[in-house]
């Protein structure tokens, strides 16, 4: 068994009610560096200034704040946002075009991954059908960019699901090392977190709901540990006494641990509005996080 | 900065053309290509403006609703708040106004029965001059 290498990271979606806000891109930088985090996970579209073209300032700032601080860029968050062209579909071309420009990016900033947000065309999350000759017409410049393609299971998505089974014949079929499975853990969530603060908003103008999906339980993932390459670590509260009521931390990190995975958690804080939450959540996250690493691999040495 | 608030303090004003700005943060959690934008329809003491009939303003590009959402590579970036300009015969008076907008946008990766997802916001603002 491999020995497992889990590492912690940080999204800046994390600080998605601060930024521009009360916190610049500097401020979540330097607050992820300073709870201890190592890996750093931001969105193009929001925290690329004028993405997807970034200037030449920003992108020396980008260097040198990462050096500064020991932060190692993980993952890229990108949309093919499939519904872009008002009153038509998006193309197979114009698909390759979205993922060739962010793969370019990702290398160009130093990740490792990409996790691109597919649009759906169903009721049950169905990916747009571009998603799949996109996706096999760039995997050529994943690989020479060595950036790996990894499309997240999210939230009311499940694991045993089509689209997962789809994914996992694509790498099969084509033995590619540059596609995998990003897990995002709220799809492990035991109970469903109501968001407070914040503007207030709707999903659509008549009565459909989103799909009323089972809790997944963790056990879903060893079928498909082999084919995850990132994590994101969703979560949504941390109590006072340090305990996630959401997210069942302990089974989670157990089957990364057996399985000998390597490779980033990084946390996503989707809890409460509010000045300051998030810096404090994740503060508890990652503690949560290392001590049940010490009592699960007390051999081991969570980096760092 | 900008206000936590989706409608920002500043930047609620009469217009010297006649007409009146009210500029709003974007109030999701990442950029967007301006083309996702179904419009924001703006109410002002009761008085409500149909989103066909507002201006858009983005950095240094402005367009009608229609032209915006043709515009392929415009983006509508968190940082910059965006400007409606809103047609009014008679400029607002100054002192408060109930100021209520409701922004429309199209998200690729929900359900279409689900969308446009819709966010809305009421504040009392003030014209201060």
């Amino acid at each position: 068994m491999t020995t497992p290498d889990l590492r912690l990271g940080v999204s800046l979606y994390s600080y998605t009610s601060e930024f521009a806000v009360t916190m610049t891109l500097d401020d979540c930088v330097e607050d992820v560096a300073e709870m201890g985090a190592r890996g750093l996970e931001i969105l193009g579209e929001a925290h690329v200034e004028n993405y997807p073209s970034p200037s030449s300032t920003w992108l020396d700032a980008w260097f040198a704040r990462n050096d500064r601080l020991g932060l190692t860029p993980t993952c890229l968050g990108s949309w093919v946002d499939t519904r872009r062209f008002p009153g038509r579909a998006m193309t197979v071309d114009e698909a390759v075009e979205q993922l060739e420009t962010d793969l370019r990016l990702a290398s160009q900033l130093g990740f490792r991954y990409l996790r691109p947000k597919l649009g759906v065309v169903t009721s049950d999350l169905e990916p747009d059908p571009v998603w799949l000759p996109a996706t096999e017409r760039v995997l050529e410049l994943a690989s020479e960019l060595d950036v790996v393609v990894c499309p997240e299971i999210h939230w009311p998505s499940t694991i045993k699901s089509k689209v997962v089974d789809d994914y996992i014949a694509l790498i099969e079929r084509t033995g590619t090392r540059h596609f995998g499975l990003l897990i995002d853990t709220g799809v492990f969530h035991k109970s469903m977190h109501h968001r407070t603060g914040g503007v207030a908003s709707r999903l659509g103008d008549g009565n459909a709901r989103p799909p009323l999906t089972p809790v997944v339980p963790v056990s879903d993932l060893e079928d498909v540990m082999p084919y995850v390459v990132h994590v994101q670590a969703k979560f949504y509260e941390i109590d006072d006494d340090l305990v996630d009521h959401h997210i069942p931390w302990d089974e989670f990190l157990e089957v990364l641990v057996r399985h000998g995975w390597s490779g980033w958690l990084s946390s996503e804080y989707e809890g409460d509005y509010g000045v300051g939450r998030a810096s404090d959540q994740l503060r508890r996250q990652h503690a949560l996080i290392r001590l049940a690493l010490q009592r699960l691999a007390p051999q081991e040495e969570v980096t760092p | 900065m900008l206000d936590t608030h989706m409608i920002q303090t500043r930047g609620f004003r009469n217009r010297a053309g006649g007409g009146f700005e009210v500029r709003l943060r974007l109030p999701y959690y990442r950029g967007l290509w301006a083309s996702l934008v179904d419009g924001a329809a703006v109410t002002v003491d009761g008085e409500r403006f149909a989103a066909e009939d507002i201006g858009w303003a983005i950095g240094s590009s402005s367009w009608s609703l229609e032209g915006m959402r043709a515009d392929a590579s415009a983006r509508w970036p968190l940082e910059e708040p965006a400007v409606l300009t809103v047609p009014r015969s008679e400029p607002l008076s100054v002192g408060f106004h109930d100021v209520a907008v409701e922004l429309r946008l199209r998200m690729s990766y929900i359900p279409e029965e689900l969308q446009p997802t819709v966010w809305w916001e009421e504040r009392k603002l003030v014209i201060s001059q």
